[in-house]
């Protein structure tokens, strides 16, 4: 597309990826274990979450979560630790089941039968810009209907396919959308 | 000898200045004439900020200060003669109550001659624009001369009456007047209104809901729904007060000239270190208690502010995104979070300290009610301490008016309720505003508004007039023995001199009284 930024931060802008903003916003709308893993009762609370029935381990365990039933009972009883390595996998698995499970409701809300949500656009930041290179991005607001390939791709943890996603519904910013693949923050409620 | 010809024209050009009136006078004059500062400005050839910096305390100098002063003196005898005329006219309507006041007469008159046809009609933006030819006002339909932010209507309510008394009858014939040159005009300006008023024009605006509106279907629906069980309809609006009052926000903001940003960035600051946790903002929440009463028994009386955070919805709001800025001076258009070593506070044995009662020395985020309090305090008015020292902050263009009608609303509608009595809209406008405020952040309850920027201002606006309640009680010789948190004020001495009592906003109502003393062993217990 022709719009799309080349070299972004050549001449000083800063921001972050669109959809890298939503996906932000998505984890943060998702919620679950604000302790940090690295906790005792972080890591327990997490597992316990993995654990509660069949279906829940069988996805964490497609998820990355590849240890024994053995080490698990032991981990839940508190006999051993989970290494390092094992946390970050616990984590990992945990944040991956998480947002399968929350997507279909978060879908649902975001969508609001059909009336969508309204959606904030900050834009990227231009205070590092030479003062002739900068340009006037105005804050921008939109009305999104359609959230399923958003929230679908963002559950898949498909970076690419959240990025195309974005990309497209921006576009109906208009001409100036190019503007908005980078922002500052991207604000919307469910 | 052209040398000394240069000399002698430049000593004749040094004369005696233009003697001005004082700052407050001149605004006094422009505002009584109804004059914009966008049209005092262009008349005289300056920008409308020049001006205002005129009539706050700068002079003007050279030619321009000649323009001025005789500006400010056309004025001053124009409204000297208007007055006179204005009282003639009052007298006149109240020997005959029928007859209409001739609302635009007053000020189409002075206005004429400064600002000809077509300086009129290309103003913008809110200032007051006075039109040649009287339209109907959008609120009760009847000719009013100034149009505001594109809609004509009257200035002040007392012109503003709501429902149509039959079409306005055309002035008196023998209307008095001091100045013939105007009489052509002041004849045929108000025969022009009354055809324009007659028109569909006027109904066009009575029909639309209002905010006050959305609140009284609210209660009326609810108590509708629960058949006049008066303790099921309220327990019924306070749970829905959260998502209604985000209603009556939309509905206030609509046609206004800045978005609500809900969902800007904020900074680390701002946000909660823990789940449970608070974040770095110290909000300034008065809680002190006088060390040492004055000698003897004290009859103390415990006051309470009236809808403190609804009076504190109107505070300078950072618009959008908070910008970072170190070592800069305050700036009075932006407004937000900032970081300062707070001054010492001497007064400790009075008054209590303006930034709360903080245990840890050094610097501290404050938020700007708070800043301006210290800054007001420090000024040249009370010198009460030293000036704060700012480090750093994060500020965004402000405004005063973001909640104004907001506000308006809910304070109309808790007016009239305590007026009429009614216990549902009271507890139902109360459920509003402060769950509004509450809620405004980082909460889960409200996720349509994320602006805990904006919650800890609102706070803090609270805590500041609770504090300059204490100063002003102080000042007119009250003893003040308590401030504690929003709205909670323990004074001993007549104190009804100092604030009116009631139900407002602006008044205060009794909560409690008792007696305390240096020879009473329950020293201050009774009143908690």
């Amino acid at each position: 597309m022709p719009e799309k930024n080349i070299d972004f931060g050549r001449f000083g802008a800063r921001g972050i990826k669109g959809s890298d903003a939503v996906a932000r916003k998505l984890d943060e709308l998702a919620g679950g274990i604000a302790t940090p893993v690295t906790a005792k009762r972080g890591w327990m609370a997490r597992l316990h979450y993995l654990t509660k029935s069949t279906q829940t381990l069988k996805a964490a365990q497609d998820a990355g979560l590849t240890v024994t039933h053995r080490t698990l009972k032991a981990w839940l009883e508190g006999k051993r630790r989970p290494s390092k390595t094992s946390l970050e996998r616990i984590d990992q698995a945990y944040r991956t089941v998480r947002r399968h499970n929350v997507a279909r409701h978060l879908l649902r809300r975001l969508n609001r039968d059909g009336r969508g949500t309204r959606v904030e656009i900050h834009p990227l930041n231009q205070s590092q810009v030479p003062q002739q290179l900068q340009r006037v991005v105005e804050y921008r607001t939109m009305n999104v209907r359609r959230w399923d390939r958003i929230v679908g791709s963002w559950a898949a943890g498909d970076h690419q396919g959240l990025d195309a996603a974005w990309q497209d519904t921006i576009v109906d910013l208009g001409s100036q959308w190019g503007q908005y693949e980078y922002v500052t923050n991207v604000g919307f409620a469910a | 000898m052209s040398d000394f010809d240069a000399i002698d024209s430049l000593l004749d050009a040094v004369g005696p200045q233009a003697e001005l009136p004082p700052c407050h006078v001149r605004r006094e004059l422009r505002e009584r004439a109804r004059l914009s500062k966008a049209q005092v400005a262009r008349a005289l050839g300056v920008s409308p900020s020049t001006l205002s910096g005129w009539e706050s305390g700068r002079d003007p100098a050279g030619e321009i200060r000649t323009k001025y002063a005789y500006l400010l003196d056309g004025l001053n005898a124009k409204l000297a003669t208007e007055t006179e005329t204005e009282t003639e006219t009052e007298t006149e309507t109240e020997t005959a109550p029928a007859a209409e006041q001739p609302v635009t007469s007053g000020t189409a008159a002075t206005v004429t001659p400064l600002s000809s046809p077509d300086l009129g009609q290309d103003e913008d933006g809110d200032d007051v624009e006075l039109l040649v030819a009287p339209e109907p006002c959008v609120l009760c339909g009847h000719p009013a001369g100034q149009r505001v932010a594109g809609f004509a209507q009257h200035l002040t309510p007392a012109d503003c009456r709501p429902t149509a008394t039959g079409a306005p009858a055309a002035p008196p014939a023998g209307q008095p007047t001091a100045h013939t040159s105007k009489a052509p005009l002041r004849t045929t300006r108000p025969a022009r209104a009354t055809e324009r008023s007659k028109g569909p024009a006027r109904h066009a605006f009575q029909e639309t809901s209002g905010p006050v509106d959305l609140i009284r279907e609210a209660v009326q629906g609810a108590l509708a729904e629960h058949r006049g069980d008066v303790d099921a309809a309220t327990a019924a609006l306070v749970k829905r007060a959260i998502p209604d009052a985000m209603r009556l926000l939309d509905e206030t903001r609509k046609g206004a000239r800045y978005d609500v940003i809900a969902h800007p960035w904020i900074p680390d600051i701002l946000k909660k270190q823990t789940a449970r946790g608070a974040d770095q903002i110290w909000e300034a929440r008065p809680k002190w208690t006088r060390h040492e009463l004055p000698p003897g028994r004290h009859q103390v009386t415990a006051l309470d502010i009236n809808g403190a955070y609804l009076s504190a919805l109107k505070t300078h709001l950072p618009l959008g995104q908070l910008e970072h800025s170190t070592g800069l001076a305050h700036d009075r258009r932006r407004s937000g979070v900032h970081l300062i070593t707070p001054p010492e506070w001497e007064h400790e044995a009075v008054l209590p300290n303006p930034i709360g009662q903080r245990d840890e020395p050094g610097p501290l985020w404050v938020t700007e009610p708070t800043l301006r309090l210290l800054l007001r305090l420090s000024g040249p008015k009370h010198q009460l301490c030293e000036p704060p020292q700012i480090h750093e902050s994060y500020t965004s263009g402000a405004t005063e008016n973001l909640l104004e009608k907001f506000r308006i609303a809910l304070k109309d509608a808790r007016d009239t309720a305590i007026e009429q009595g009614d216990r549902v809209t009271l507890e139902y406008v109360k459920a509003m505003y402060s769950k509004f405020v509450s809620t405004m952040g980082e909460s889960n309850y409200n996720r349509e508004l994320y602006r805990p920027d904006w919650m800890h201002l609102i706070r803090s606006q609270a805590f500041a007039n609770l504090w300059l309640k204490a100063l002003k009680a102080h000042d007119e010789g009250l003893v003040v023995v308590r401030a504690m948190g929003t709205d909670e004020l323990h004074v001993i001495g007549d104190w009804r001199s100092v604030f009116a009592e009631g139900r407002a906003v602006t008044e205060v109502k009794v909560k409690d009284t008792y007696t305390a003393g240096t020879d009473d062993a329950e020293h201050e217990g009774e009143g908690e």
